[in-house]
């Protein structure tokens, strides 16, 4: 391990600006090209701050009511979904900070929302249903109960929309809604993330295992042995690394040839308290994850999994979310106090 | 970063109708000073300003091992999991089963989930039983028994719709199925709130401190009678019986109701224990000791009871008053009518699948025989063992041992030092068709 210490200089992070919401920063993104920086709280605000400078830019606390759970920042960076407990899913112009469309969903909560990636669907789930909508907001479908409440949605591409759930994924037609494909697996699966091609699905499993299917084959295969359950998951922008919390570590699984069955893993050590979430930056190989603590570590990994720390930096409490900056220089970290921190990158140590 | 202090989390399950929602809402409704966040699964109208209700279809999530102590709640997990999110808003967190959930889940939520875990203790299992209704659902249903079997608190609610003697009866038995749990009587859920709050069940920090004895007493004595007496003499009179003698303690400012007469059946325990002075027929009945009056003689026996000042006696007697034809007549020979009474029958039908195991014996325990034999135990009959809890002196340690478990799930730690107390052990275990012979042979092989 290099001689580098998570209470140490900062390498590799240098602090921007921070700022903060009323209470836990529970998701947010960047916006307009990285111009700005959205945030929603568990007390249900929506706050957008300057990326550059970090003045708030506008602020509407509580318009969730009972809290923010879900965001989705749109392709084009133009515009943004936020869904709360309110049952609501709010639609916003990231330029004029205006809701342009409110949708009731219903009574249960809004956990997840996803855009499609080419902007022209908004998928949200509320309890066991999963429902599509146009770019402008109008229902298109909805699905049949699925057997428990959906963990987690992902577009596997523009016309595909998959869902987590106990027991199995489940892929819809965008257009029409109809399933295209069902894997089925008993564990409860509580976290989704979905290779760039959209062949392998990985999911956290309540068991405290990565269970992983590639499509094109209907090959299936469980990484089990984690300590805690693998709620952060992210692939890397090639597909090839998918990196998996689940415990202190970060570990690492290489697809390249014939793995990662048969394989080790890169495991990550730095972080003293369990992951809490991991994000790959847009292009390169670097990889940010952050702990209960507080602790945030960039990584500069190798084709197999391996890495080595490059940067780390510390929040105040429990980090909630890390997003890459679209242009992959800032990173910006939300925490359970409600404080947002951006650090830009120093990318001196990127050989990629 | 300040490490925060857990949330408790109660569980209040119990048959629709038993009285869940009543209960719910005098803890909500009463100025406790906590901010409680409920977790409900059967809607029902509880409206309370104060207090964060979220509704939660219940999802029960087995896992591919077929474990059925890692079966989890998935909607628990959920909830909780934002719930945390807003820790800020309050103290303490109430979650309301249907009357069918099966208790296991949801405990174990709190023990296999390490995010769960992290931020949130449960704290107690409290089972509301319909008094007028449980002797039907305990025929029909397992989730009954199991709510019964999982529970650290019985509420025996309703009991103003069932007769004393029915209700004895009925205690008796949820005691035999479950001789860890205290009962507690109400009408309408009437019952304080600190008896279903900060229990501290699962904490072994706590456990020994607040309960140093996890047994329920089965009581020595089977009745009791309460007479308000005026100074004078009294005669004690008893017909032939089934035994040749019965043990006694008269206890002086006796009360009536029902938590008075548990306090001094409390403290007759204790009397009990002590030795007994052999009282003969014509003899003076002493007030507060242990006695055992002679009955080996033929026909009518009369002791008599000395009453210095007006006062109310309790008498706990070894046998119920009918079986002796006991009569208690003042000096005019008029029979005084007691003013309260109550059987303490221990039935031991065990006719319930149901039971408890309490293995309460002295000395010390070789650790590598208790872990080999509680290994065992646990692997081949886990599924069948709910709950279990106990204390143990292992050899060469100078500290008590506590642990305690649902299903294989097993926690265990040392506690307060055993300085110059007798060096003991207890378990208690509660369980389906436990063998208690075996149980107790295995246990036995341990000790040294």
């Amino acid at each position: 391990m290099p001689d580098l210490n998570i209470d140490g200089p900062q390498a590799g992070l240098r602090q921007g600006w921070s700022a903060a919401v009323g209470d836990y920063a529970i998701a947010g993104g960047w916006t307009l090209s990285g111009e700005a920086l959205v945030v929603g709280d568990a007390a249900g605000g929506i706050y957008v701050f300057d990326g550059k400078s970090g003045a708030t830019v506008w602020a509407f606390p509580g318009i969730h009511e009972g809290g923010v759970l879900a965001m989705a920042i749109h392709p084009s960076g133009t515009a943004f979904a936020t869904a709360g407990q309110d049952g609501r899913i709010l639609i916003w112009g990231a330029a004029e900070g205006k809701v342009s469309r409110a949708i009731d969903v219903g009574s249960g909560w809004v956990e997840n929302v996803a855009w499609s990636p080419d902007g022209q669907w908004l998928a949200a789930s509320c309890s066991r249903q999963v429902r599509a909508y146009g770019a402008d907001g109008a229902e298109v479908w909805r699905s049949d109960d699925h057997p428990s409440t959906i963990s987690a949605i992902a577009w596997s591409s523009a016309e595909e929309l998959a869902t987590a759930c106990y027991g199995r994924v489940t892929f819809f037609d965008a257009s029409s809604g109809e399933h295209r494909q069902k894997l089925e697996w008993k564990g409860s699966l509580v976290s989704m993330a979905l290779s760039p091609d959209g062949d392998i699905v990985a999911c956290g499993s309540q068991d405290n295992s990565v269970h992983f299917w590639r499509r094109s084959t209907e090959q299936d295969s469980m990484m089990s042995g984690y300590p805690g359950k693998p709620s952060a998951l992210a692939f890397d922008h090639t597909g090839t690394l998918l990196a998996t919390g689940g415990g202190e570590a970060v570990t690492v699984w290489s697809f390249q040839g014939g793995g990662p069955e048969g394989t080790r893993p890169g495991v990550l050590e730095l972080h003293v308290q369990p992951v809490t979430t991991l994000a790959f930056a847009p292009r390169g190989m670097r990889l940010a994850s952050a702990a209960r603590d507080g602790a945030i570590v960039v990584w500069l990994l190798q084709g197999g999994g391996r890495g080595s720390p490059v940067g780390t930096a510390r929040m105040a409490d429990l980090v909630a979310n890390l997003y890459w900056r679209p242009d992959g220089r800032a990173l910006a970290a939300l925490d359970a106090r409600g404080d947002v921190t951006v650090w830009r990158i120093d990318s001196r140590h990127d050989r990629s | 970063m300040d490490t925060p202090q857990k949330v408790p989390v109660s569980i209040l399950t119990g048959f629709l109708g038993s009285g869940k929602t009543t209960l719910l809402n005098r803890i909500l409704s009463e100025e406790h000073g906590k901010r409680i966040a409920v977790i409900e699964n059967e809607y029902g109208e509880v409206g309370i300003d104060q207090a964060l209700v979220i509704d939660a279809d219940e999802e029960i999530f087995e896992m591919s091992n077929g474990c059925i102590c890692c079966t989890v709640r998935g909607d628990l997990i959920r909830v909780l999991g934002n719930l945390m999110k807003r820790r800020d808003k309050f103290d303490y967190v109430l979650v309301e089963t249907t009357g069918l959930a099966d208790p296991g889940p949801v405990a174990q939520t709190f023990f296999m989930d390490d995010e769960i875990r992290a931020e949130f203790s449960l704290d107690g299992i409290v089972t509301l039983v319909d008094a007028a209704h449980v002797e039907q659902q305990l025929g029909r249903s397992d989730e009954s028994t199991e709510q019964i079997a999982f529970a650290d608190v019985l509420v025996l609610n309703k009991t103003d719709l069932v007769n004393d003697e029915a209700l004895d009866k009925l205690e008796a038995r949820l005691r035999d199925m479950n001789r860890m749990a205290q009962v507690v009587r109400s009408e309408r859920a009437d019952v304080s709130v600190d008896t279903v709050l900060n229990l501290s069940a699962f904490d072994l920090d706590q456990v020994l401190e607040r309960r140093p004895t996890f047994l329920e007493p089965e009581y020595p004595f089977e009745w009791t009678g309460v007479y308000s007496l005026d100074m004078g003499r009294y005669e004690l009179s008893l017909a032939d019986g089934p035994d040749p003698a019965m043990s006694l303690v008269v206890v002086s400012g006796q009360g009536v109701d029902d938590a008075a007469l548990r306090e001094g059946a409390e403290w007759c325990v204790r009397r009990y224990a002590e030795p007994a002075e052999l009282i003969r027929p014509g003899e003076q009945i002493p007030v507060a000791k242990h006695v055992n009056l002679q009955l080996d003689s033929l026909g009518r026996k009369s002791f008599f009871l000395d009453v210095d000042t007006r006062v109310r006696l309790g008498l706990y007697a070894q046998h119920t008053a009918e079986e002796f034809d006991l009569e208690l007549t003042n000096a005019d020979g008029t029979t005084i009518k007691q003013e309260a009474e109550r059987t303490w029958v221990a039935q031991h039908e065990h006719d319930d699948e149901v039971g408890s195991i309490a293995i309460e014996r002295d000395g010390d325990v070789d650790p590598e025989r208790l872990n080999a034999w509680l290994s065992e135990l646990l692997r081949e009959r886990g599924v069948d063992i709910f709950r279990m809890k106990g204390f143990i002196s292992l050899a060469g340690e100078s500290h008590r041992f506590v642990f305690q478990g649902v299903h294989m799930l097993f926690d265990g730690q040392p506690d307060s030092p055993w300085g110059d107390s007798p060096r003991r052990n207890q378990l208690v275990f509660i369980g389906r068709n436990l063998d208690e012979k075996v149980m107790r042979q295995g246990f036995e092989a341990c000790l040294i």
